[in-house]
């Protein structure tokens, strides 16, 4: 009998301090940038398929500097008007430099198809962050630059986005309650005369995280991944756009193992697609994916090997 | 044609229950030859399309569940390979906690 009393009061204590936790909404936690609203979803979901074999390289330096060499071999596909997808074989080689500190973030890679891809991100303060990206092509009119803001708040995060071509944009997000968090975004482009907003919500415990994402260019996007446990999650995603009227959606999974990854998903287009990730041993990873489109007939395999020489490999991307 | 009409007669004993034979002879053969080929023709397709449906349903399979199963039998035995360890070193396997 007197067993039964030690977990009622503890019951009650915790209800309490729930209750407390829920009242207390000066203290709120900062919630996830805008543009990252979907990224568990987008981890299991948006696996990166590849066709072919892919090698990448990367050796650190030393603490702070690191080189990067990929190699990619493998059909690519040409945009046609017929329905039928047209390959061709292609190869590529890809040229990194990183350099990495607590507060300043620098990437470069270079293709030989004379595409250079810059990426900087600097904490100015512990609250505001600066983001550069640009990438540059040897075709005309089609390099962009782009640089983000980012000011973190208590809970709150705003962004100020500007980019090449006259856009400007500008994301908030806020946290509502300890779960439930919700924002809003503005853009203006220039060149393109257009502008549109967007409004989102996210809502998350330990064991799931739903969003939701709606904007005037006619998309919503809503994302749900359920956590099974801590290896394995289930992941479902659904876009509809209003003009356009097409609807996709997916189911997926997401299966982290101690040795490799597992990811599959598929979509109501009938496309299967499953990305292996295998640890052989100490920076040694194993790529294999696979992607089925029946209604197509387009199937595209491809294996590929990562070798991270010494401290860091997480530059690839 | 006619090699059914002399088949009807020879079989048949009377005028009248020959002609009735005949008829129905006639009859139920053509049906009969209808159904069997609409038999043949409704199972062909199905047959096809559910061949079609176990290819389907069978490379999805080899796509997202194989690769599964084998990575969690490798986990397994490496769980349990490492749970052996454990118990030859003599540690005393963590107590569950409430």
């Amino acid at each position: 009998m007197a067993d039964l009393f030690p977990p009622l009061a503890a019951a009650q204590v915790d209800a309490k301090s729930k209750v407390d936790e829920k009242v207390d909404y000066s203290n709120l936690p900062c919630p996830v940038p805008y543009e990252e609203l979907h990224r568990e979803a987008f981890m299991s979901l948006k696996s990166d398929n590849f066709e072919g074999l892919r090698f990448d390289f990367s050796k650190a330096l030393n603490q702070k500097f690191s080189l990067s060499h990929s190699v990619m071999m493998g059909p690519t596909e040409v945009p046609s008007q017929s329905s039928e997808t047209i390959k061709i074989p292609t190869a590529h080689y890809e040229f990194g430099a990183n350099y990495y500190d607590p507060k300043l973030l620098l990437i470069g890679r270079v293709m030989t198809d004379g595409r250079l891809n810059a990426r900087v991100k600097a904490d100015i303060t512990d609250k505001l962050v600066v983001k550069a990206n640009a990438q540059l092509t040897n075709e005309p009119h089609s390099s962009q630059a782009m640089f983000n803001f980012d000011y973190m708040g208590k809970d709150y995060r705003a962004q100020l986005q500007l980019g090449h071509s006259a856009l400007v944009g500008a994301t908030y997000i806020q946290s509502v309650t300890p779960r439930l968090s919700l924002g809003g975004e503005v853009f203006w482009a220039g060149v393109p005369r257009k502008s549109g907003i967007g409004y989102a919500a996210r809502y998350e415990t330990d064991k799931m995280v739903a969003s939701a994402q709606v904007a005037s260019t006619g998309a919503i996007v809503m994302n749900y991944v359920q956590k099974i446990s801590e290896k394995v999650s289930l992941a479902t995603d659904f876009m509809y756009n209003y003009f356009s009227r097409d609807v996709t959606a997916s189911v997926g999974y997401d299966y982290i193992l101690r040795q490799s990854r597992v990811r599959g998903k598929i979509d109501s287009n009938g496309v299967t697609s499953a990305l292996l990730e295998e640890r052989l041993s100490m920076g040694l990873n194993f790529l294999l994916s696979a992607e089925l489109d029946h209604k197509k007939k387009d199937y595209k395999f491809g294996f590929g090997l990562t070798i991270a020489a010494a401290v860091s490999a997480s530059g690839f991307g | 044609m006619a090699a059914k009409r002399i088949g009807a007669g020879k079989s048949g004993g009377g005028g009248d229950s020959s002609i009735l034979a005949k008829i129905s002879n006639s009859e139920i053969v053509s049906q009969g030859r209808r159904v069997a080929g609409d038999t043949v023709e409704v199972s062909k397709k199905l047959l096809w399309s559910t061949g079609k449906a176990a290819w389907i349903s069978g490379t999805t399979f080899l796509i997202l569940v194989v690769p599964l199963i084998i990575v969690m039998d490798r986990e397994a035995q490496l769980n349990e390979l490492e749970l052996q360890q454990a118990s030859l070193l003599g540690t005393p396997p963590s107590t569950m906690q409430r």
